[in-house]
């Protein structure tokens, strides 16, 4: 017995903005026949090969892996390629990310986060002193051996594929343009779980500086969101306790070195 | 040998480039139940601050000798302190019960050589502990015991 | 202001911490029996007379530990730090990020003139 695709149209609401001819973003309805098995990135796609080819949107993998195609639908951040469009009554609003510059349409700009990503410095920070050595030694086979458990450690915060719905869900992202965010303190925290890394304290005085990770307010909308359950909230968190152990010892042993 | 290209091939995108229009929160924000939990939670800071305050005055009567104490614990009986102190226990249970949730996973993979207790034993715990605090305070002030 | 409150963050996230976690825990008797039973009557009002009451204050357990006042203090200041931390947190979710260097400072301002006035009440008695 194979089971029936049905098609029920639906009013898709697009949120339109071309930089060149609109004062501010607008929104247009598409009705769209959507079939029982569709996901909203499969209506949008629709819009755009059918009805209007003028509608931009950014997606990809369509197997929620790649993080391209994150939008506000009803209000919720969403992977378009993830949500079922049969979650939805017969109107679905489909905006940009929230809390994002909009380039286009659906389009967000993303420089912002690019630059909180980095400044977390998301890589193995090995010591100084180690690594001038390596340059002068005869090179022997470098690995840094790991055991599993170690792994276990911080696997859950790799995980993360820059999707950046847990930014638009953040309170404080909306309101501190300062706040690192979600996505950029799990994955310098991840980094500081690492028993491979060695950049503990200089990633503790980036989440002690501007972007303070104590802005966190624990709404833990970002993990609520995310759709690889990286938990974001939770390292946000695990951080906050890791900074102000840092600094405690900071009172007690001053810091040599790496200033 | 690699020579090289134009010192801005490729570089990050200048501002001002391509107009934007400035960032939006979907109107449905301030609707959303987990949202305003999360909203109401927050309000509850004013609670604590006045309860923090009423507690601090009730304390400096207690320094003043008796009748000042005995002035203040009727002024406690007014309706109007007896339905503030009634929110507050609301207000002080919804936040232990959302701490309480948030609080376990807070908790570092290891701190120095030791981890600490699986989630679900910490959020346990909290609740014993909370209990047993509030009973045994609820016991010594109403004069059970002591 | 800010970076002010920027160096401060970690003590004041340790008093806030506390003041959910401890001053919580201590509140709900509290406000039970101060606040709700003994005003209904429920509680007899002999259980907190002035002599009981400033009785179970100054208790000091074993004759070394003022624990009565220890636990008073905690009580006053802690949850001072979480209503403070709390309000400012409110005031940004309602769009007000540009002013917390000044609300933030005149926030935890506010709870630190609390927490002396706490203490100075809590050592008279």
């Amino acid at each position: 017995m194979t089971s029936e695709l049905k098609t029920t149209t639906k009013t898709i609401v697009i949120t339109r903005f071309d930089p060149d001819r609109d004062e501010k973003p607008r929104k247009q309805e598409y009705q769209v026949p959507c079939e029982s098995n569709w996901k909203v990135l499969d209506a949008v796609n629709f819009i755009k090969d059918e009805i209007d080819a003028t509608v931009s949107h950014r997606w990809s993998c369509r197997m929620a892996v790649c993080g391209s195609c994150g939008m506000m639908v009803n209000g919720e951040p969403k992977l378009t390629c993830k949500t079922s469009i049969n979650d939805y009554d017969d109107r679905v609003d489909i905006e940009p990310l929230a809390n994002f510059p909009i380039v286009r349409d659906l389009v967000v700009e993303l420089d912002g986060f690019m630059h909180k990503f980095e400044s977390v410095k998301p890589w193995i920070v090995r010591a100084k002193e180690e690594a001038e050595d390596k340059a002068t030694r005869h090179p022997v086979k470098d690995t840094y051996n790991q055991s599993a458990a170690e792994l276990a450690e911080f696997k859950q915060f790799s995980m993360c594929i820059n999707c950046m719905l847990c930014y638009s869900a953040c309170p404080v992202v909306a309101n501190e343009p300062e706040f690192l965010g979600p996505a950029a303190i799990a994955l310098g925290h991840r980094y500081n779980l690492d028993s491979r890394d060695e950049g503990t304290e200089e990633r503790l005085d980036i989440f002690r500086g501007e972007g303070t990770v104590f802005s966190c307010s624990y709404a833990n909308e970002c993990s609520e969101v995310c759709p690889k359950n990286v938990d974001p909230a939770a390292a946000v968190n695990q951080a906050k306790f890791g900074a102000v152990i840092d600094w405690a010892k900071g009172l007690v042993l001053p810091r040599g070195g790496t200033q | 040998m690699a020579g090289p290209a134009h010192p801005d091939a490729m570089a990050p995108r200048k501002p001002g480039r391509t107009r934007t229009a400035p960032p939006q929160t979907p109107a449905s924000w301030w609707g959303s139940s987990r949202i305003r939990t999360y909203l109401l939670f927050d309000a509850t800071g004013i609670i604590y601050f006045l309860v923090g305050f009423l507690a601090i005055g009730l304390i400096s009567d207690l320094g003043n000798g008796p009748i000042a104490w005995h002035r203040a614990l009727e002024r406690l009986g007014n309706p109007i302190y007896i339905a503030f102190h009634v929110l507050s226990l609301a207000a002080v249970i919804f936040v232990a019960v959302r701490f309480f949730r948030l609080f376990p996973k807070a908790q570092p993979p290891r701190i120095g050589p030791v981890a600490p207790p699986p989630g679900p034993v910490i959020h346990v715990t909290l609740y014993v502990v909370w209990i047993g605090i509030t009973v045994l305070m609820t016991a010594i002030l109403a004069g059970v015991i002591f | 202001m800010r970076a002010l409150l920027l160096k401060l963050e970690p003590i004041i996230w340790l008093l806030f911490g506390q003041g959910i976690l401890i001053g919580t825990m201590l509140l709900t008797g509290w406000i039970l029996v101060v606040g709700i039973l003994l005003p209904l009557g429920i509680v007899d009002p002999v259980a907190l007379s002035y002599e009981r009451a400033h009785g179970l204050a100054t208790y000091w357990l074993f004759g070394i530990l003022p624990i009565g006042q220890l636990v008073l203090a905690a009580l006053l200041v802690l949850p001072l730090w979480k209503g403070a931390h709390h309000v400012r947190s409110m005031l940004i979710d309602f769009g007000g990020g540009e002013r917390d260097g000044f609300v933030g400072s005149l926030l935890y301002a506010i709870a630190l003139f609390g927490s002396v006035m706490a203490i100075m009440a809590v050592v008279r008695l």
